[in-house]
């Protein structure tokens, strides 16, 4: 082939072909062909996404206007009914308050804990990879397992936390039961502090050495350096830790994991501290057989969390710096 | 097994029919001949059975495409898939269901097949061999325990009847139990306090365990004892304020609040009676005859362990209920419903049945089946002539068809914890109960008119 028989870029959008095939195809530029080719490899994303998400949420949303349980013959459309209902239930505002102080306490808990963790693994540490994988182990355990194991150890008559406060005099607690559970739920999170541990650990590994360097030659001790150097630097990862975790602990389950019987109706026997919003939901759609009142108060989360990200971003607007290139944006 | 009709004979199937043959034969030649059906058939389809993991073991599987020549095609039990499935069409031909409180939910929602037809034509469950306990399964569309047959118990237990070991009875010197006649409720409770084993705030031995099969079919058990009833006459309301099931719920929240054993404010993380009753640490289990497919396996425990009549409550009636009587029913609207029936009556009436009986896992729910209960042992005898004298005590408890049991279970897990803590009185509970219950019960008429 020579370079002349070599389809410019002229031919191959099609504006100037040979005779007659001009006439047999459309014109088509590269960008719609682009455009096309993103769609075609998009396109089992985009068929999925409209299958498994929107279609579910859009059905939910109908179901939220009708008193459908599933198998009931006189069901109906209420309207607005279910979000009137929503608004006077004291279930709902009270797990929906629950909530709220669960996501305002645990997930800075978390993300101090995964951060201090990696600043430590960070260090020129004998061993470090070692440390490294111990610390994020608990990750890796199926939530399933872990709730088992949490159950097993806290329980009050047969659990080794108990045994080990006998061993010192003091009387067994019951610490599945109010008003201890709330603390062994925020220990199941700050279990798995391994995973912000490693988003942290690359955020870290990620800031120039040569700002740290520059601060020490200035004389800033280690926590000016990391007060002022490694904080802002790393505020894009908090920030992104932030809002995954906001939205993770809304919707957090856990509690179900640490029920003493784990079935539609026995997640309502959960001590009232752990009876978060998203058990709420459980127990009207799964106990009560309630799809409508339970998708109204699905969509309302749903709203909540989108409200709540903006705020996030919002508020961090002035907090959060990007260390990008200049030269990138142009 | 038979061929379909008009099927031609391949030479895959002439071998299995031969060897169906020689089995039969076999089975016949041994002595021990198999009621077999021959009025409806199903061989050659596949059924889908909803059901526990327990229930259909893949070698019950074989055996049914052996015994039957159904190939059955198992689904875990989930509410939410079997709605899921009926929803879309596609139903289970057989469902797993607690007959006490399942039976008249969904019957009064038109789901199920009526299955009187099919028991007309059995040959393996004719209705006289049938035990009354079978009769949970009937619903008239008022009142259960009466009108067409739905499903059927697999096996039961009357499970107010309580196992007591007689070790723990020792030990915390406290007499047994009379052998046939039962205690009082008041006295259950006594006795639970007494071989109630505490030590630095840890509870080692569980004085009794007392909790039911579901607490909404407890309470109702409860207050017939009492001498009263639960719901109304329509099964539309209930009324936790009359002075009987006052009586019953003011003796159950005592039993949780005593912290005897376990309860929603003291739970027990082996979640159910068996692991803790065979550690010894629970002296008392309300849980009826079944729980001796446990116990006789542990060599150790049986000669220990013995089986009491339902307590009663003074002035009120010695009932002895079963508050489950787990078995299946057909969808109505179900693609093979013969094949289903063709399983349900092997399953209800042929070997698994008379495996489960000679197991001692629950009663056999055919009364000809009774004599393959276990009795070899002296204790295993003890547990049947307590336990046949029983069954004449044995009464359906009809429960309500508007409300799920664990809708008015989670309504109780909800609001009841107060009055265990010490927080609410019993009367004060008794009439949120009422005001909670009774909406989600109105809600459950509306939907079913």
């Amino acid at each position: 082939m020579t370079v002349d028989q070599i389809p410019s870029v002229v031919d191959r959008r099609g504006s100037a072909p040979a005779a007659g095939s001009a006439a047999s195809r459309p014109r088509t530029s590269i960008a719609t062909r682009r455009h096309r080719a993103f769609y075609m490899f998009a396109s089992p994303w985009i068929i999925g996404f409209a299958l498994l998400t929107i279609a579910p949420m859009a059905y939910a949303l109908w179901l939220s206007f009708t008193t459908f349980d599933g198998i009931s013959p006189r069901w109906h459309y209420v309207g607005f009914g279910n979000y009137r209902e929503l608004f006077s239930d004291a279930q709902t505002w009270k797990s929906l308050g629950r909530t709220g102080l669960f996501a305002i306490t645990s997930v800075p808990l978390s993300i101090i804990a995964g951060l201090g963790l990696a600043v430590l693994v960070n260090r020129p540490l004998k061993a470090r990879g070692l440390f490294r994988t111990l610390l994020y182990l608990p990750a890796v355990v199926p939530p399933v397992g872990a709730g088992i194991a949490f159950k097993q150890l806290f329980d009050q008559n047969s659990g080794a936390a108990n045994g080990v406060l006998n061993l010192f005099g003091i009387d067994a607690l019951g610490w599945l039961a109010d008003p201890y559970a709330r603390y062994v739920l925020i220990m199941t999170v700050l279990w798995t502090a391994g995973n912000i541990m490693i988003i942290s650990l690359a955020g870290l590994q990620d800031i120039p050495r040569e700002f740290l360097e520059a601060a020490r030659i200035d004389g800033a001790s280690a926590w000016r350096s990391f007060r002022s150097i490694t904080v802002p630097l790393l505020s894009p990862v908090l920030l992104f830790q932030t809002v995954t975790g906001v939205i993770a602990s809304v919707q957090t389950i856990m509690p179900l994991l640490l029920a003493p019987d784990p079935t539609p109706a026995g997640i309502t026997a959960l001590p009232q501290s752990t009876y978060l919003y998203m058990m709420h939901v459980f127990a009207e759609y799964f106990a009560f057989g309630r799809y409508g009142y339970a998708s109204a108060l699905l969509w309302v989360l749903f709203v909540l969390i989108l409200v709540a990200t903006g705020l996030i971003f919002k508020a961090t607007s002035g907090v959060v710096f990007y260390n990008v290139d200049p030269e990138a944006k142009k | 097994m038979r061929p379909h009709a008009g099927a031609a004979v391949s030479r895959r199937r002439f071998l299995s029919l031969s060897a169906g043959g020689a089995v039969a034969g076999a089975a016949a030649l041994s002595g021990c001949a198999m009621r077999v059906s021959s009025a409806v058939g199903g061989s050659g389809e596949t059924v889908t059975v909803m059901a526990k993991a327990d229930d259909f073991s893949p070698e019950l599987i074989k055996q049914a495409q052996k015994d039957i020549g159904v190939k059955i095609n198992t689904v875990l039990y989930s509410t939410s898939k079997l709605i899921a499935m009926m929803t879309n069409g596609n139903p289970p031909d057989l469902v797993r269901g607690v007959g006490a409180v399942d039976a008249p939910y969904y019957a009064a929602r038109g789901v199920m097949e009526d299955l009187d037809p099919y028991f007309a034509k059995s040959s393996v469950l004719g209705p006289a061999d049938l035990d009354p306990v079978n009769d949970l399964w009937r619903y008239d569309g008022r009142t259960q325990g009466k009108g067409p047959r739905y499903g059927m118990a697999k096996d039961f237990s009357q499970d107010s009847m309580f196992w007591y070991n007689t070790a723990l009875f020792d030990q915390a010197d406290v007499d047994y139990p009379p052998e046939l006649d039962p205690v009082t409720y008041e006295e259950w409770l006594d006795k639970a306090e007494r071989l109630t084993r505490r030590k630095n705030g840890q509870t080692t031995v569980f004085g009794g365990s007392y909790n039911g099969v579901l607490t909404p079919s407890l309470l109702a058990s409860l207050t017939v004892a009492a001498g009263g009833n639960l719901f109304t006459d329509d099964y539309a309301r209930v009324d936790f304020t009359t002075p009987e099931a006052r009586k019953a719920l003011g003796w159950y929240i005592d039993y949780c609040r005593t912290k005897v054993g376990p309860s929603i404010i003291q739970p027990d993380p082996n979640t159910w009676d068996g692991p803790t009753f065979q550690a010894n640490r629970l002296a008392m289990s309300n849980s009826g005859y079944w729980l001796g497919g446990l116990i006789n396996a542990d060599k150790k425990l049986a000669p220990l362990s013995r089986l009491a009549p339902a307590p009663y409550f003074e002035g009120g009636r010695r009932v002895s209920p079963c508050q489950a009587g787990t078995g299946f029913w057909i969808p109505s609207t179900s693609h093979h419903k013969d094949a289903a029936w063709r399983v349900f009556e092997w399953f209800f009436g042929e070997a698994p049945a008379k495996a489960r009986a000679s197991g001692g896992w629950g009663i056999p729910t055919l009364k000809s089946l009774r004599p393959l209960m276990p009795a070899q042992e002296d204790y295993q005898k003890r547990v049947l002539t307590v336990q046949e004298a029983e069954l004449k005590h044995y009464s359906v408890i009809a429960f309500t068809p508007y409300a799920t049991a664990d809708s008015l279970l989670a309504l109780f897990n909800q609001i009841a914890p107060a009055a265990m803590n010490g927080h609410l009185s019993v009367d004060a509970l008794a009439g949120r109960l009422n005001s909670a219950m009774n909406d989600q019960l109105k809600r459950g008429k509306e939907q079913v008119g």
